[in-house]
């Protein structure tokens, strides 16, 4: 790994994401650990961005923070032209709720209801009627081919089954930002191809952003743009990953 | 989800269901089955003041129903078999009444002796006299004699001699005849003791004899051969525990029910207090009497109208009019 | 959400079972120790209980119970009856003898002797004959646990002769009463008839029960009983208190059942608050998806609330339907006669429930509020 410096990774124009200088701390015992060095990003609507790193280079740290579920310790975040962190505590979670899609890495359905239901579980929590949010997300099921799984339990469906059911989840209340974590990491090459051919289809929208925060270099090609992550600092920004990478 | 039953599950809608039909169940069988400890009122009427002396003052005592008269105890002057008995219990009768009598053969022989020592006593006078007559006769005779040479002197005195004899016979006979004829009245007067008669007007109370049964004057009296007792008015005597008495409305009408029929309830008027204080003699019919207590006896008269309800000797409750002045 | 949470519950059939368990096993061990309790100590009570009618109960200073009395002169009963307020008063008989049996056998007895006129005394029911019986002579009524008592099973006590201090007594009657803490037969008679059973000093008249008149509360007459004539004069529920401290304070009942609810409690709190805050912490992560999704801290709370509340019920509900199921079974035996469930009783037990549920329930979802979100993407 190449000593590289960090760069400002800003866009002109109308952005989805706007984050400002951000730092971010942890405690570890006495000392205090920077995890995030005032990194500067914006995020374009209908891009795919990927987010790339090593562990522990800080690239789930800066998409909590993106997303609304981490403090940063300073800095701002604008999605959609609101300041996130300068929302209460329960409008920041529907602000979330609102406007950001999660499509998490174990998948986390929810064992005891059936697809269909984990599929729902956004609608249901914005206080949708449960047939009625059934119904809905019977048809985004329909969209990702697996229609006919609807009434089974997470543990009867295979694997790549549940990541359609968490992508369903993710996209059934129409967000306008989709967070995607590690989506191919448990799928082999051909099935990683597809889920971010689906992703791409289903997800990718003219108002919308997705960002994938991968390390998985066989889908480097399909990204819009890719952002380098390294020790809490963003060392590069385009279409395609340096060679040292 | 078309067909609520066919995804109807026993842990999520069954089991809570059944939770809910249990808890009612439960909650139904609880308050069936808690006790009750309502307060009911008795079966049978307990002696209780009424009227304006529920709520005064008061003093509850219990008595008897007595007569008026008290009971008079009817005992025999004669020992004897009993002959004849003229009354029974609960027959009134007047003063001078005839209730029985006793034997009296004896005292009728007794008479028919006197009756005949009247005649010989009699018989004797009559025989006193023509003595006394013959010999006053024969008396004068030689009075009459002027000579001398022929009645002897000898012989007007022997002559003088009988005539005081039979003078002295005369007044002797009728000295037994007084005597006989006074055993004989004796005789008559013990002959009407044989019979036993009402000393008062009243009731027969009891009667404990019957023909043919031996009667005798001794005993100091423990033998009630009758007894009986004006019962009109009935009178009650009400036993006021000494600690009470100084309480007690002298002169205020009593409410008074037999025992075991309280709702029979009576006023009865003041009649008296007794003047001496007693031991209990009324006894809650144990047979270790305790005398530890001593009791003031009221007396009141029942009203006429009640003496269907009391009989002579029962039992009454018995509330009284304090004088409220105390407490 | 709610009915997610519901579906979270159930869903893991080992723990929602384990956790129904645990809360109707401490709700029945609490219930079901507490009834007893109750009822055993409530048969201290039973002999002022058992008689239906009187207001005040009024006994010599030194009486303390129905069974530790001391008798007072039979003139108590006329300075009762003066007193203003007293509707009505009648002498009360109870003392201890012994009753030889046919087969020979000693046993001791109650002899309860009722005022002679109107029977006041007796119980309210009689199980077989009529209270009239008392009426012909050295008639006594036993009470049906005496009968179980003196009797074999199936063995008849109608007309069966007994021999008290001497004296014949024949059984005429059975009463249906509450047994007495110590099951003693009592043999119910009147009350001259009791003098001569209960060979006996001079004073006999153990109680004198009394009625309030209308207008006067039976505090206020007992009050005014006491000051007028210098007898302890008890109202009847002072009184069966009165009997139920007695046993609280001469046996070790109370230690004993209070062990045994707490231990009850005990159990209730170590089962499930274990078994729930494994339950959640299985769910955290379920739990963390939700909050990052969007769900706000108020229905999370809401969700572990439907949890604790469901398990709750259904548990509370099975472990009282299990007490239910107890005390109605055993409602035949002699022990438990007149055995009943307090309405507190289940009203503690729900309160204890709520506070395991609460204490468990709030363990469980400190857990889950102290859950970061951004954990999800670890």
């Amino acid at each position: 790994m190449s000593e590289t410096r960090p760069i400002t990774a800003t866009r002109t124009g109308r952005a989805a994401i706007s984050a400002r200088n951000i730092s971010r701390d942890f405690e570890a015992g006495q000392e205090t650990i920077r995890v995030l060095h005032g990194i500067d990003l914006d995020v374009c609507p209908g891009e795919l961005t990927y987010l790339v790193g090593e562990s522990g280079s800080g690239k789930t740290t800066l998409i909590s923070i993106m997303c609304g579920i981490l403090w940063p310790t300073e800095g701002s975040v604008e999605v959609f032209g609101t300041d996130i962190y300068g929302l209460t505590d329960d409008d920041l979670v529907d602000f979330r709720l609102q406007n950001i899609g999660f499509i998490f890495q174990q998948y986390n359905l929810i064992p005891a209801i059936d697809a269909a239901s984990n599929a729902a579980v956004p609608l249901i929590a914005q206080g949708m009627d449960r047939r009625k949010a059934r119904a809905k997300a019977a048809e985004m099921l329909d969209a990702l081919n697996i229609a006919d799984q609807a009434d089974k339990l997470p543990n009867q469906l295979s694997g790549g089954q549940q990541q359609r059911v968490a992508i369903a989840r993710a996209l059934v209340h129409e967000p306008r930002l989709v967070v995607c974590d590690e989506p191919t990491a448990a799928l082999d090459a051909k099935s990683g191809r597809r889920v971010m051919d689906l992703l791409r289809d289903v997800a990718l929208a003219e108002d919308r952003s997705v960002i994938i925060v991968t390390h998985d270099n066989r889908i480097f090609d399909l990204a819009d743009r890719i952002l380098v992550l390294e020790d809490g600092r963003i060392t590069h920004d385009g279409t395609d990953v340096p060679d040292d990478h | 989800m078309a067909n609520p039953f066919k995804n109807l599950s026993f842990s999520r809608q069954i089991l809570p269901a059944l939770a809910v039909l249990g808890l009612i169940v439960a909650a139904a069988f609880i308050s069936g089955t808690l006790p009750n400890r309502e307060l009911t009122e008795p079966e049978r009427e307990p002696p209780r003041a009424t009227g304006d002396l529920a709520n005064s003052a008061r003093i509850a005592g219990s008595g008897v129903v007595e007569p008026s008269s008290e009971v008079i105890a009817i005992g025999t002057a004669l020992s004897g078999l009993v002959t004849d008995l003229l009354v029974q219990p609960g027959d009134f009768v007047s003063q001078g009444q005839p209730l029985f009598t006793v034997d009296t053969r004896a005292i009728r022989s007794q008479l028919a002796e006197a009756n005949s020592a009247i005649a010989e006593a009699q018989a004797a006078i009559s025989e006193a006299r023509t003595a006394q007559t013959t010999a006053i006769r024969q008396l004068d005779l030689y009075r009459n004699v002027s000579d001398p040479a022929a009645v002897s002197r000898a012989e007007v005195i022997r002559a003088e001699g009988d005539a005081m004899a039979a003078g002295e016979r005369l007044n002797l006979a009728r000295a037994r005849l007084g005597a006989a004829q006074a055993r004989a009245s004796s005789i008559q007067t013990e002959l009407g003791r044989a019979t036993v008669r009402a000393p008062m007007a009243g009731q027969i109370l009891s009667v404990d004899i019957r023909p043919g049964e031996f009667l005798s004057t001794g005993g100091g009296g423990s033998q009630n051969i009758i007894e009986m007792g004006e019962t009109r008015p009935l009178h009650i005597r009400i036993d006021v525990d000494e600690e009470q008495a100084p309480r007690v409305d002298l002169g205020a009408p009593a409410i008074v029910s037999p025992r075991g029929a309280a709702e029979n309830q009576v006023s009865a008027s003041f009649v008296r207090a007794e003047p001496v204080v007693v031991p209990k003699r009324q006894l809650t019919n144990t047979a270790a009497e305790r005398v530890d207590v001593r009791v003031l006896q009221i007396i009141y008269a029942l009203p006429d109208s009640a003496r269907e309800n009391f009989r002579v000797g029962q039992q009454v409750d018995a509330f009284i009019p304090a004088t409220g002045d105390e407490g | 959400m709610n009915w997610i949470a519901i579906r979270m519950l159930t869903g893991d059939a080992q723990k929602f079972y384990g956790l129904l368990f645990g809360i109707a096993f401490s709700t029945l061990l609490i219930t079901q120790q507490l009834t007893v309790f109750v009822n055993l100590i409530e048969r201290g009570a039973s002999g002022v209980y058992n008689e239906p009618t009187a207001d005040v109960w009024v006994m010599d200073e030194v009486s303390r119970t129905t069974d530790v009395n001391f008798p007072m002169p039979s003139t108590a009963l006329d300075s009762v009856r003066g007193v203003e307020g007293v509707e009505w008063a009648v002498p009360h008989l109870r003392a201890n003898a012994s009753v030889r049996t046919r087969e020979g056998d000693l046993e001791g007895v109650t002899v309860i002797g009722v005022d002679d006129a109107t029977l006041i005394g007796l119980p309210a029911r009689m199980a077989e004959g009529s209270a009239d019986v008392l009426s012909q002579p050295d008639t006594v009524i036993i009470d049906d646990v005496g009968v179980g008592n003196l009797f074999e099973a199936g063995q008849s006590p109608i007309g069966v002769r007994l021999e008290l201090n001497d004296q014949r007594a024949v059984i005429r009657g059975v009463a249906d009463a509450i047994p007495s803490f110590t099951s003693q037969v009592s043999l119910y008679t009147k009350y001259s008839q009791a003098l001569q059973y209960v060979p006996g000093t001079r004073n006999r008249l153990s109680f004198i029960l009394v009625s309030a008149a209308d207008g006067i509360t039976p505090q206020q007459l007992a009050d005014r009983i006491q000051a007028d004539t210098g007898l302890r004069a008890r109202t009847r529920d002072q009184f069966a208190r009165d009997g139920v401290d007695f046993i609280i304070e001469n046996t070790g009942i109370p230690i004993n059942f209070g062990i045994t609810v707490v231990l009850g409690f005990i159990v209730g709190v170590a089962i499930v608050g274990l078994t729930f805050s494994l339950f959640i912490r299985d769910n955290i992560k379920q739990f963390g998806a939700l909050k990052a999704i969007g769900v706000r801290n108020g229905k999370i709370r809401g969700m572990v609330a439907t949890q604790a509340g469901m398990v709750g019920l259904i548990g509370y509900a099975l472990g009282l339907l299990g007490t239910v199921g107890f005390i109605w079974g055993n409602s035949g035996s002699a022990f438990f006669k007149g055995f009943y469930i307090p309405w507190e009783v289940p009203l503690i037990s729900l309160v204890a429930m709520i506070v395991i549920i609460t204490i468990t329930g709030w363990l469980a979802l400190r857990g889950v509020m102290k859950t970061e979100p951004a954990a999800v993407f670890r």
